[in-house]
């Protein structure tokens, strides 16, 4: 259980090119980050500093106020949890988990003691003396967790450990994890790139892009409140309409006026907001925030059908339930909910 | 032919003599070239696509050369006025006799069959995932227990593989021994020839031949039982 801080840290592979970027980040005692980002953001690479196995260029990594950036990863008792799982082939799952047990010589009833328990805290008794190669997927990452749990380690580090599973398993797995996490109460960072599985199971997140923290909150904050278009972009909100102040009201192109509670203190700014929050209204609709389109793509999504619109400034995606079909060349008038729009 | 002719070569301390010092050459021959070997491969299994393919052709291209002429080049090293020698000469250290000894036997074959070893193992090493090791760093072993806990065990059947082919060429392997091991150093594949070529006793040869491909099979098999305990996975 401890505290992690990054402070500036800089990575690069080749000297040249910065990987990261003067990151900052700071974990609290038992809580569940999760690193959330496209392929090739830094996502990974912070995690491997955290971890140890890459060497920053410049910055300090701490845990609970020591300094941890020099120290090898095998002296650094944080467990880990790899995308491939890592099992020791050559192992069975009793021995893979009481792995790290026995390079700490501890004697053999302590090793059997914590073994057998952390064994059943992730459900896996029955399975002791299988070979990783006769489990299935989820059993498989539950040993990898036991295997990373049982050194008691002061933080947890999870890399994409869902994205080999299948839809299903990944939903009883994040599920799992969580409630595993919050009973022993560790420290966990965990990196992953998909949005749902990351807002589901994090106290924070931080978005990468590029190298640097796009975004640092809980998931409630980033889920409703993105602070950049990339975040935006990322965590599904799909309609991006450009707006200029004209007398201090927002307007749209071609000037249709856009009530906001909040119209900030920039000129011109990007409206966006998410399919679900936009309404498709009747063509008396009279109200703010009205904007007129033509339907160029149904598709249906089952609980609703989503229509491609073409509006003077762009296109507009709008999600619709309400049953009514409209047809490709319908003009129809969609309303914004005025609590929804973000501007970024 | 009887099965005496059979017993009376192991009865036969000049037979046997030379039957225990082909075994004892190729056994030490295959450790040392395991020795040598497993370090080397995993060090080329852990380097780039590029290196690994230099690093490749540089481990194999003894093997291009013919074992006559490879011979040969050891004689140059180790004989009296061989570049060792000379070099001892230069600390005016007396010329020290290596040629024509055990010793030289054993230097030529473990160079003639270590690229063999190092090939087998790289084939195998190269497929574990660098994820095993840093697991096992993660869990508080440094690289080297991490080596020995993790990586060895995941190797042995290419350890097997290579061992098998090494042992079996050690022992068969004719070129080396008659150039390097000169009469007093015998082994049974020379015997052979000296019994079939020089005394034209075509019997003892067979009977040497067979004892030799009896040896062989009872080395293989001990192998396998050794890896199918080493490596469960075999088993299932």
């Amino acid at each position: 259980m401890a505290e992690v801080r990054l402070e500036n840290i800089t990575v690069s592979y080749d000297g040249k090119n910065n990987v990261l970027e003067g990151l900052n980040l700071k974990v609290n005692e038992g809580e569940l980050l999760a690193l959330l980002g496209p392929s090739g953001c830094g996502k990974t690479t912070t995690l491997r500093v955290i971890a140890g196995f890459i060497d920053p260029k410049d910055g300090h990594m701490y845990c609970d106020d020591r300094d941890f950036t020099r120290i090898p990863v095998h002296k650094r008792n944080f467990g880990l949890v790899f995308q491939s799982y890592a099992l020791f082939p050559h192992l069975n799952v009793y021995e893979n988990v009481a792995f790290g047990l026995k390079l700490r010589k501890m004697d053999k009833v302590t090793i059997e003691k914590k073994v057998t328990e952390i064994l059943k805290v992730c459900d896996l008794t029955e399975f002791k003396d299988r070979l990783p190669k006769n489990l299935s997927g989820g059993q498989r990452q539950r040993v990898a967790l036991a295997r990373a749990l049982v050194i008691e380690p002061e933080l947890l580090l999870l890399d994409e450990p869902l994205s080999n599973l299948d839809a299903k398993l990944r939903l009883n797995m994040r599920v799992e994890i969580k409630r595993i996490q919050k009973k022993l109460g560790i420290t966990t960072v965990f990196v992953t790139h998909d949005q749902e599985e990351c807002f589901s199971i994090s106290d924070k997140v931080a978005v990468m892009n590029g190298g640097v923290i796009e975004q640092f909150g809980t998931p409630e904050e980033i889920y409703t409140r993105p602070k950049t278009e990339f975040v935006a972009r990322f965590i599904g909100f799909e309609n991006f309409i450009k707006l200029h102040k004209v007398d201090g009201v927002l307007e749209c192109a071609d000037g249709t006026k856009i009530s906001v509670d909040d119209s900030g203190d920039k000129d011109e700014c990007l409206l966006t907001i998410r399919p679900d929050d936009i309404k498709i209204v009747a063509d008396d609709y009279k109200g703010e925030n009205v904007l007129c389109g033509e339907v160029v793509v149904r598709t249906y999504l089952g609980k609703s059908y989503q229509y491609e619109t073409m509006t003077p400034f762009g296109k507009v995606v709008v999600n619709d339930a309400s049953g009514t079909l409209y047809n490709t060349g319908d003009k129809i008038r969609m309303v914004l909910d005025k609590a929804k729009i973000v501007l970024v | 032919m009887s099965l005496g002719r059979y017993l009376s070569f192991f009865s036969d301390t000049y037979y046997l003599n030379i039957f225990v010092r082909t075994i004892r050459v190729s056994l030490i021959c295959t450790l040392v070239c395991m020795i040598l070997g497993i370090p080397t491969a995993y060090f080329i299994s852990r380097t780039s696509k590029k290196v690994r393919g230099v690093l490749m052709a540089i481990a194999i291209f003894p093997m291009l050369t013919n074992s006559v002429i490879r011979a040969f080049a050891w004689i140059n090293v180790l004989g009296k006025n061989g570049i060792i020698n000379q070099i001892l000469g230069i600390f005016n250290i007396e010329p020290v006799s290596m040629l024509y000894t055990e010793f030289s036997v054993l230097i030529g074959t473990i160079y003639l069959f270590l690229p063999l070893m190092i090939i087998t193992l790289v084939g195998v090493m190269e497929n574990i995932d660098n994820d095993m090791m840093e697991a096992a760093e993660s869990l508080g072993a440094n690289r080297i227990v991490a080596f020995f806990k993790v990586i060895l065990p995941m190797s042995v059947p290419g350890i097997i593989t290579g061992s098998v082919l090494v042992f079996t060429g050690a022992l068969t392997a004719y070129t080396t021994p008659q150039l390097l091991g000169g009469p007093s150093n015998m082994l049974m594949s020379t015997l052979i020839y000296q019994r079939a070529m020089t005394l034209n006793d075509w019997t003892s040869a067979s009977v040497i031949a067979l004892i030799m491909i009896v040896t062989t099979l009872i080395v293989m098999k001990g192998l396998n039982y050794v890896a199918s305990k080493l490596d469960k996975r075999g088993l299932e």
